[in-house]
């Protein structure tokens, strides 16, 4: 048969990440610094304001994380009825969130809206009231959705990796319980907004087509006081046990599936191997068609989704390999991570599988950048490493230049089977 | 307003192109009209099942994933009820391997009955996954053989049991891929940094000599009105109870879909909402009190899902939830609700357009209801709700004869 012109593969151009640069921020009066990301083809405003606040700064269990769902539920000048009308009306998203290190609320608005908008986010940052009664209800939500985590091997076997990752002395690994909600009280809640909620532990990105339109409104309503600017947040030190080899079993009564955790000690985003240990766990199990995936799900069937990542807090890395599997292949699983492990530990990837990775990173840290929105969120999941803005500038240059034997070499070292430890959490 | 152009190829094939200079990518998306709605009864789950297949190579082309990441590309899919969606994004100079990709795709599959077996394996541990290891996972598996008697809907997509995908055999997909994928039925929408001029030219020289085949009528039967209330109640290994009601509404291209998507979001899309207000904070029923459209092609459902407060009747909890539905039916929303809700379209709407992908799935969908530019019609559709057109819409809907119910509750110990 002829093939037709039309029925050949065209040439695949090299992608390439693109501008991975941020713009220099400006500020208010008062040194709080506000990161202006414009660009995209719609004219509405994404606005965070991103605090040290996380949950790894609480005494408390908890307070960091209902401190900041609590903020909208009433303020000192609203009760939490008023104050969510007030928001509704402007048509504005507000969404609060809390991660390990930091704390923050992103709010997506009209422009037309950034006066109202801002002023009651101003409200809700630095005047919440904690009122006794949203607080019991939130409690007994947050208790529903403790208690049906209880039920969810994904849920127990996360708790179970960072607890054996971190120890269970600090906020890293802790496992909350019953007893850390009974014990929280909304005194607990005002201290800690008092202690972390400030002007001067703060940063602000706008992201949108026209960002500089927020600015006026921003120093009318943030703008109090002098000498405020970020830095990156000093953290309580904790000393972390190193995790020794285990394997440890989480009892979830009749579940159909296990969620397996292999995982190790990793290294922190300041270390020289960080980026090219990135490189190596997407290597092996960080895309659909990588290793892990191609073997346990696309040859043997075993599993919807198996993938690897490493990651890092501020002063602790981890590797971790994570997949669902039915409870009949819990082993049979687990030796296949190990199998694809000394594989990769034996001998150095071929040149078109790291043309592939390295292709493949490029184009996700492409969609990274892709528009403003995206934009603001990578901003903030880099502006507190070492390298700061240039983050991206110094991981695609590790993503061209890495070579195959120092994958191998870094398997080696990091990703040593012996010393992993194994989190199984699901039926007996 | 998203500017797009379109052309029909002489096979069929139906193309969109919109084109946005704001972002290095574009997103190739390309529907089927096709999906959990044309399985048989003894064979459900096929249509998902076969979307898994898709991207197990052709002839031409083993690995479907490798030159799409070799490209810098990302690509997924999903199957619901209606259709079966497919999309690639990548960066616009590397267009050409997702047209060639799709197109070769559509042409043939190289099905091997390993092939077959292990994404038979791979859905089922899906199956397992998504709904079956996540307490509350099975609510819409149980809702709809309980609203629907009749028409498709009454399975979900993932498919009625799991015996189902694990019969499914090689003769039967095969005659699946031949019926529902063809130019014909299918409809490409590009949306990016590219010229719409330069998608039709690419679009005609890797689609333009695909055959077209014989397209099927759909003749679904209609479901027949229903005539009184139905309840089902179910125990799980579930830490509280859940209520679930589904009342049958008009189809998603109906002036009903538009009042009762503005009201569903005036009683619970925002925390000031009623329900949040008044089911959750004020009677302290329910810690969380939902309620949303099923948003499918055929008449679909209004679905309330809420967790109840420990402790609380059930049955009082619905009467509660029924009660409010009863007051929107007959007393007009106030000026102050629409006003919110439309406000809240508008953001949404906006933040919706932000996405390339999102536009170009969007302009596929509208164009398979009637029209792509019914895309842009929706926000008049939106605004000329009235607090009267709500009450119109929503006293046929709202009555406890149209409604099925479903108790969720835990295990007895």
């Amino acid at each position: 048969m002829k093939k037709k012109l039309t029925d050949t593969q065209p040439l695949i151009k090299t992608p390439s990440a693109g501008d991975t640069s941020f713009p220099a921020n400006t500020s208010l009066s008062n040194g709080i610094p506000v990161y202006l990301i414009g660009g995209g083809s719609v004219d509405i405003l994404r606005i965070e304001f991103i605090i040290n606040a996380g949950q790894v700064t609480e005494h408390v269990p908890l307070s960091a994380s209902v401190t900041n769902a609590m903020l909208t539920e009433g303020t000192e000048y609203h009760n939490a009825f008023d104050l969510n009308e007030l928001i509704d009306r402007t048509g504005a998203v507000f969404n609060q969130s809390v991660e390990k290190e930091i704390a923050g609320l992103v709010i997506v608005t009209l422009p037309r809206k950034l006066d109202e908008v801002l002023s009651l986010a101003y409200e809700v940052l630095f005047h919440p009231s904690f009122p006794e009664e949203e607080f019991r209800m939130m409690i007994e939500k947050r208790i529903q959705t403790y208690m049906t985590g209880r039920k969810r091997t994904s849920v127990v076997a996360r708790e179970q990796f960072f607890r054996a990752l971190c120890g269970n002395d600090n906020p890293y690994g802790r496992v909350i319980d019953m007893d850390d909600y009974s014990f929280l009280s909304t005194s607990h809640l005002a201290d800690f907004h008092r202690l972390h909620y400030r002007r001067d532990d703060m940063y602000i990105t706008v992201a949108g087509q026209n960002p500089g339109q927020a600015l006026p409104y921003l120093e009318k309503y943030f703008s109090a006081g002098n000498g405020m600017t970020w830095k990156k947040p000093e953290l309580p030190v904790f000393n972390f046990m190193p995790p020794s080899a285990t394997k440890i079993f989480a009892e979830v009564q009749g579940s159909v599936q296990s969620t397996i955790r292999v995982g190790w000690k990793g290294i922190t985003a300041s270390h020289p191997d960080y980026h090219p240990l990135k490189v190596a766990t997407i290597l092996l199990g960080g895309y659909f068609g990588s290793r892990l995936m191609r073997n346990i799900r696309e040859e043997k069937g075993y599993t919807y989704g198996i993938h690897s990542v490493s990651g890092a807090f501020h002063d602790l890395g981890f590797i971790t390999v994570i997949t669902e599997v039915a409870n009949n292949y819990r082993e049979e699983t687990i030796r296949e991570i190990t199998n694809e492990i000394n594989l990769l530990a034996e001998t150095a990837p071929g040149d078109d599988e790291m043309k592939i990775v390295r292709n493949h990173i490029m184009g996700e840290t492409a969609r990274m950048f892709d528009g403003p929105f995206a934009k603001a969120e990578t901003l903030k999941t880099i502006l507190d490493t070492a390298a700061g803005t240039e983050y991206y500038t110094e991981f695609t240059e590790t993503v061209k230049s890495i070579t195959p034997g120092k994958i191998k070499d870094l398997v080696n070292t990091y990703l040593i089977p012996e010393e992993a430890f194994v989190i199984i959490a699901g039926a007996k | 307003m998203i500017d797009f152009r379109k052309v029909t190829l002489s096979n069929g094939l139906r193309v969109i192109a919109h084109q946005d200079l704001s972002t290095p990518m574009v997103t190739t998306n390309i529907l089927y009209n096709v999906g959990a709605r044309d399985e048989s009864e003894e064979a459900t789950g096929f249509a998902h099942l076969f979307e898994h297949l898709m991207f197990g190579g052709t002839v031409n082309v083993p690995q479907f994933d490798t030159p799409v990441m070799l490209a810098g590309g990302e690509n997924n899919a999903f199957t619901n009820n209606d259709i079966t969606n497919y999309f690639i994004t990548i960066p616009s100079d590397n267009i050409d391997t997702a047209l060639w990709l799709e197109a070769d795709r559509m042409k043939g599959l190289d099905l091997s009955e390993t092939g077959i077996n292990i994404q038979k394996s791979v859905v089922t541990e899906e199956y397992r996954q998504r709904y079956l290891n996540q307490p509350y996972g099975d609510l819409y598996l149980l809702i709809r053989p309980l609203a629907y008697r009749v028409h498709p809907y009454r399975w979900a997509a993932i498919g009625k049991e799991i015996s189902h995908i694990e019969r499914a055999d090689s003769r039967s997909i095969r005659e699946f891929y031949s019926r529902h994928y063809s130019p014909g039925n299918a409809i490409l929408a590009v949306a990016g940094n590219i010229d719409p001029e330069e998608v039709f030219e690419k679009a005609e020289s890797r689609f333009g000599h695909i055959k077209p085949s014989l397209l099927h009528e759909r003749n679904l039967p209609r479901e027949p009105r229903q005539s009184e209330r139905r309840q089902q109640t179910v125990y799980r290994n579930v830490p509280g109870q859940q209520l679930m009601m589904a009342f049958h509404m008009d189809g998603r291209a109906s002036d009903q879909f538009y009042a009762l998507d503005m009201l569903t979001d005036i009683l619970a899309g925002c925390d000031s909402g009623r329900f949040p207000e008044i089911l959750v904070r004020r009677k302290k029923l329910f810690t969380e009190a939902d309620i949303f459209l099923s948003g499918e092609i055929d008449p679909g459902l209004v679905i309330f899902n809420g967790r109840l407060r420990d402790g609380v009747d059930i049955e009082t909890a619905e009467y509660e939830v029924m009660r409010e539905l009863n007051r929107v039916t007959s007393e007009p929303v106030s000026d102050s609700e629409i006003e919110k809700a439309r406000n809240r379209y508008e953001s949404l709407r906006l933040i919706s357009y932000t996405s390339a992908a999102n536009k170009a799935f969007n302009l596929a969908f509208h164009e398979l209801l009637g029209d792509a530019e019914g895309l842009n019609r929706e926000i008049e559709r939106y605004m000329e709700v009235t607090p009267t057109k709500i009450i119109e819409s929503s006293a046929p809907v709202f009555s406890s004869d149209n409604c099925s119910v479903l108790y969720y509750l835990p295990e007895l110990k």
